[in-house]
């Protein structure tokens, strides 16, 4: 909760107006069925639904097409990265983190998706 | 990192606090779950994994809060709890058990004294841990952020 609650800090820090908190998977399916999301920040291990497992609905729903998916965490190990690539993650955050580092990361992966010019 | 006497709290303080509360209930949870495994270590040592994964959490953790004795513990402790999921003989899940028991003991000390050195004891628990785990294979491969990052530049 407090890594969310820093995160939503950083985001509103580096500019975001509108961020949404939710603490698995499965809520944030039902806040992405009713809000226009552009970003997803996700920790891999969340119960009951993981971030992977998130990472792998948005890719499979063409209305979700645009939407950025960072995955921050602390799972570095290699097989696990891959796994996350092959899912479709945009980006890929060790930690610690930066506001900087996120910044920069985020940005950049939106102006990949034409999120932002 | 804590406010001086009769000083307001910062929110950076705040959060501080309440990433160090939620460690202790991440370490209190790994202590139940090696409680579960020692009750039937064979029939249960698919609960390593549960135990890892909290690990891993006290290493992220711990790492966002600057914390690197911590994690360096928690890291040893998520490696070789993986090890114990796959261990093959009752002496090989044993000594696992054994290990993070030192784990977990070792990460609520310094949860609580967290401004500390690392001391003497941590250091020989450390040797330790990393001779066991290299006995068991060593820790699996892993990515820096900079190699990921390139990953993710040449996947365009």
């Amino acid at each position: 909760m407090a890594l969310r609650l820093r995160l939503r800090d950083l985001c509103r820090e580096i500019g975001f107006k509108e961020v949404t908190l939710s603490s698995n998977g499965e809520e944030a399916k039902v806040v992405l069925a009713m809000d226009e999301i552009h970003l997803i920040l996700a920790d891999w291990y969340t119960e009951p639904v993981s971030g992977l497992e998130l990472l792998k609905v948005i890719r499979q729903n063409p209305k979700f097409q645009n939407t950025v998916f960072v995955m921050i965490t602390a799972e570095n190990t290699r097989e696990k990265v891959i796994e996350a690539l092959k899912a479709g993650v945009d980006d890929y955050l060790v930690k610690p983190i930066t506001a900087a580092q996120l910044q920069s990361k985020v940005m950049a992966a939106l102006m990949k998706r034409k999120v932002i010019g | 990192m804590t406010p001086d006497s009769g000083s307001k709290p910062t929110a950076s303080d705040l959060q501080i606090q309440q990433f160090v509360d939620e460690l202790s209930g991440f370490a209190a949870s790994a202590q139940q779950t090696l409680g579960v495994i020692e009750l039937d270590m064979e029939a249960n040592k698919s609960k390593f994994e549960v135990f890892a994964t909290m690990m891993l959490t006290i290493r992220g953790t711990s790492d966002q809060l600057g914390f690197q004795h911590v994690s360096q513990i928690a890291r040893l402790g998520e490696e070789i709890a993986i090890k114990g999921v796959s261990a093959e003989t009752r002496p090989q899940i044993r000594k696992c058990v054994g290990s993070l028991w030192d784990v977990i003991t070792t990460v609520k000390h310094l949860i609580v004294h967290r401004e500390g050195e690392t001391g003497e004891e941590q250091k020989i628990l450390i040797n330790r841990l990393e001779y066991t785990l290299n006995a068991f294979g060593g820790a699996r491969p892993t990515f820096d952020q900079d190699e990921i990052s390139k990953l993710i530049e040449e996947q365009g």
